[in-house]
């Protein structure tokens, strides 16, 4: 069996199930949300879309620990939500960064103060808070305002001080409601690239009600809402798929999420028809594959010529490693027995992840030790 | 200019000293908007200078009807049991007071007399009459700590000369030029003057020899040949002798028409008589009650509409997790500092208004430090009860709705 603490980091970053929601009793009530359910791996940048009214909102609510469950059950950041009291609701809170339509930043504050609000509830050291407001506030080209009231700021850099509050704690959520909306080109420009390189660089999930079309470009996935429906999911990015590819995979159970999501980003998906050879033997080998769907027959040819089948891999092995570790010619043939798809990682980059990730080493290494 | 200077400097301190403390937000919000600031600090500075007005006449009122007693030289006061205000008459025996003389460890047992509605003082300037407030003793048993009044005992035992209080209202006319007067029809001899200083009920004071107070007024004996009654019996208790232990024996030997009191007990009586009893101290009451009920109005309406104006940013500090305990504390920290910006102010103002209606009134009306510290108390409890009230509005602030 997998050990616990495996499973831990492989799990979605938001699962929602079979939510429904209504608002005011009686005659009165109001359905607003009908049997919602989608799961969000780390790292990915989820746009909602849909009508106003639809209940994009509500879902984001929900998530966001500031109403309670009423039906279904909704998992935020590895700590399930249903049945939780006002108290309990809050601490989950802080550890989400929340974006808003309006800045709501205090003009009584100036931009550092508003930041340093939120470094408050985290688990920044007094002493460091200076340091790392400052530098978010670099980050969104607002350092040298950084002192300034709200009142003495534009709109769009307002809205970048509320984005530095969302973010100064390194929140592995953020949920963002139309952030953009009130903001010119330039300055939404600057927000949105920041929000991708978090999703990237942090692996960072970021759940956003937008209508903007810059950021569905960005996007991973595109959820679509009407009438409290998800009627549409669409995952837009190849690594996106690969990261829930690998996140089902025993080799990369013992990688942490961000880890996996920096994996899968350097990933290329293929298909092979039957039949078709992947690797030839005495071939230079230059990529690593993993098998996402089908089956692969691998068989080494004896000096004498002789061809002999030396096992089937199923989805979720992988093969390859070895010429890249070692620098040889490839030492077996290996072809497809189905149609197969496969996940392949060029040299470099798997001489990265090997570097970067103790545990991804140590995986790869202890199944090739067993094969030899 | 000053109070922006000292804004200015307690940003700079802020800046530097707090900057590994929490975000002061109670006090940011309270110095962001100078204007409202000052606004706010008119309206409760306003509510809380009502408080000290009015309690500032109350004490002031009680305090003047004090001013005698407080200048009593004794440590026990013996006046009949059924005088109820120190300036109503109600005289008891001369014998009884010596008969207090006689009991063992009592000094001396002085007599004062009093008078207040025979002796009519004549205006020089105008001739226009006023009843003023006489008080009379024995010049080689003088009973009054007026220093004034003390230098001039061998003019008190002239014939027909008394001492005028030149503290006295102005409608008594220019006393500290009158030299030769008329009181009760009859010509007597102003032969100095002392301050002390009118009440609520007499426009001044006149002080003149026992000898001279039975032959102008008549005293209040019914029986000029017989001892004539005394309105207080000064007691010194000797030295040695615990005052406590005096008045017990006092008590003991006199009978129960003479009350047996300290000096203090009988200030206490008094005091406690005009702030309860008399219509005037509860009207004062009344009128700082009104301040206070007031000043509630006004800090909720200012507390309420600031909340309102930021309950989007109170309903993002709870999205972002800060629990209600917090906002409460911001909040009554808000109402506690513009107590203070609209206290300091109010007082400074009081300082000169006092000392204007001090004049006006010719009463000892001062901003004393139990004022001060009460006042200051009842304006933040003002403030703090908005608070409470006001509270409500971020308690049920839902940081769901700024989604």
């Amino acid at each position: 069996m997998t050990p616990a603490f495996a499973s831990t980091t492989t799990r979605p970053v938001v699962r929602v199930d079979r939510v429904s929601h209504h608002y005011g009793e009686g005659d009165s009530r109001n359905q607003v949300l009908f049997d919602a359910s989608i799961e969000i791996g780390a790292g990915q940048l989820v746009v909602v879309t849909g009508p106003s009214g639809s209940g994009k909102t509500t879902l984001l609510s929900l998530i966001g620990a500031l109403r309670s469950v009423q039906d279904g059950a909704i998992e935020v950041l590895d700590c399930n939500l249903t049945g939780l009291g006002r108290k309990e609701l809050v601490a989950v809170r802080r550890n989400i960064g929340f974006i808003f339509q309006a800045h709501n930043l205090f003009d009584s504050l100036s931009a550092y103060e508003n930041v340093k609000m939120a470094m408050q509830l985290g688990d920044c050291p007094p002493g460091e808070m200076r340091k790392r407001g400052m530098a978010i506030l670099d980050r969104l080209g607002m350092a040298d305002r950084a002192d300034y009231k709200p009142r003495a700021l534009s709109g769009g850099q307002r809205q970048r001080v509320a984005v530095a509050r969302a973010l100064v704690n390194r929140p592995r959520l953020v949920l963002a409601d139309e952030p953009t909306a009130a903001l010119d080109r330039d300055s939404s420009g600057a927000v949105v690239k920041l929000l991708k390189e978090l999703t990237l660089k942090e692996a960072c999930t970021i759940m956003m009600v937008t209508h903007d079309n810059r950021i569905l470009e960005l996007a991973d996935r595109v959820v679509n809402i009407v009438d409290g429906r998800i009627i549409s999911d669409v995952t837009l990015r190849d690594a996106v798929v690969i990261c829930e590819l690998l996140r089902g995979m025993e080799l990369f159970s013992h990688l942490t999420p961000t880890e996996i999501t920096r994996t899968a980003e350097k990933m290329r998906r293929r298909r092979f028809a039957k039949d078709e050879t992947i690797i030839r033997q005495g071939e230079a080998g230059d990529e690593f594959f993993v098998i996402s769907q089908g089956s692969v027959a691998v068989r080494r040819r004896a000096p004498d010529g002789s061809e002999q089948l030396l096992e089937t891999l199923h989805a979720g092995a992988f093969f390859g490693e070895r010429a890249l570790m070692v620098d040889e010619p490839r030492n077996a043939t290996c072809a497809a027995t189905t149609d197969v798809e496969i996940l392949i990682l060029d040299k470099v980059n798997f001489r990265q992840a090997l570097e970067q990730s103790p545990s991804f080493r140590d995986q790869i290494q202890s199944i090739y030790f067993q094969r030899q | 200019m000053i109070l922006h200077r000292g804004i200015a400097a307690l940003r700079v301190l802020n800046a530097r000293g707090l900057r590994l403390s929490p975000v002061p937000l109670a006090w940011r919000n309270l110095l962001s908007d100078r204007r409202r600031l000052a606004r706010s600090s008119a309206g409760i500075g306003f509510a809380a200078l009502l408080m000290m007005v009015e309690l500032g006449f109350r004490n002031g009122y009680i305090e003047s009807m004090l001013l005698v007693m407080r200048r009593l030289d004794g440590d026990i006061m013996l006046v009949s049991s059924q005088k109820y205000q120190f300036e109503r008459v109600a005289p008891f025996s001369r014998r009884q007071l010596y008969e207090a003389s006689g009991v063992r460890g009592v000094a001396s047992a002085r007599p004062l007399y009093l008078e207040r509605t025979a002796s009519i003082w004549r205006n020089p300037q105008n001739g226009r009459h006023f009843a003023v407030l006489t008080f009379a003793f024995d010049p080689d048993q003088p009973v009054l700590l007026i220093p004034e009044v003390q230098a001039m005992l061998p003019e008190l035992r002239q014939q027909d000369t008394i001492l005028m209080d030149r503290r006295a209202r102005s409608v008594l006319g220019d006393v500290a030029a009158t030299t030769d007067g008329e009181l009760s029809g009859k010509h007597i001899k102003v032969a100095g003057t002392f301050w002390l200083g009118p009440n609520f009920f007499n426009d001044g004071n006149i002080v003149m020899s026992d000898r001279n107070f039975f032959k102008l007024l008549g005293g209040s004996g019914r029986d000029r040949t017989d001892l004539p009654d005394v309105e207080v019996g000064v007691v010194k208790v000797q030295p040695g002798f615990a005052v406590a232990e005096v008045q017990r024996a006092l008590r003991a030997a006199m009978p129960p028409n003479v009350a047996v009191l300290t000096k203090q007990q009988l200030i206490d009586q008094e005091a406690s008589l005009h702030a309860k009893l008399s219509p005037v101290g509860p009207i004062f009451t009344a009128g700082a009650l009104v301040g206070f009920a007031v000043g509630i109005l006004i800090s909720y309406q200012i507390l309420f509409s600031e909340l309102s104006d930021q309950l989007a940013q109170y309903a993002t500090l709870k999205a972002m997790g800060y629990g209600n305990g917090y906002l409460v504390g911001v909040v009554l920290r808000q109402a506690a500092f513009y107590a203070f910006a609209g206290y300091l102010p109010a007082w400074a103002l009081c300082i000169g208004l006092f000392r204007y209606i001090s004049d006006i009134m010719v009463g000892p009306m001062q901003l004393t430090l139990a004022l001060t510290a009460q006042t200051l108390l009842l304006t933040l409890a003002m403030c703090m009860f908005a608070a409470l009230l006001a509270l409500r509005r971020v308690i049920t602030a839902d940081p769901a709705e700024v989604f």
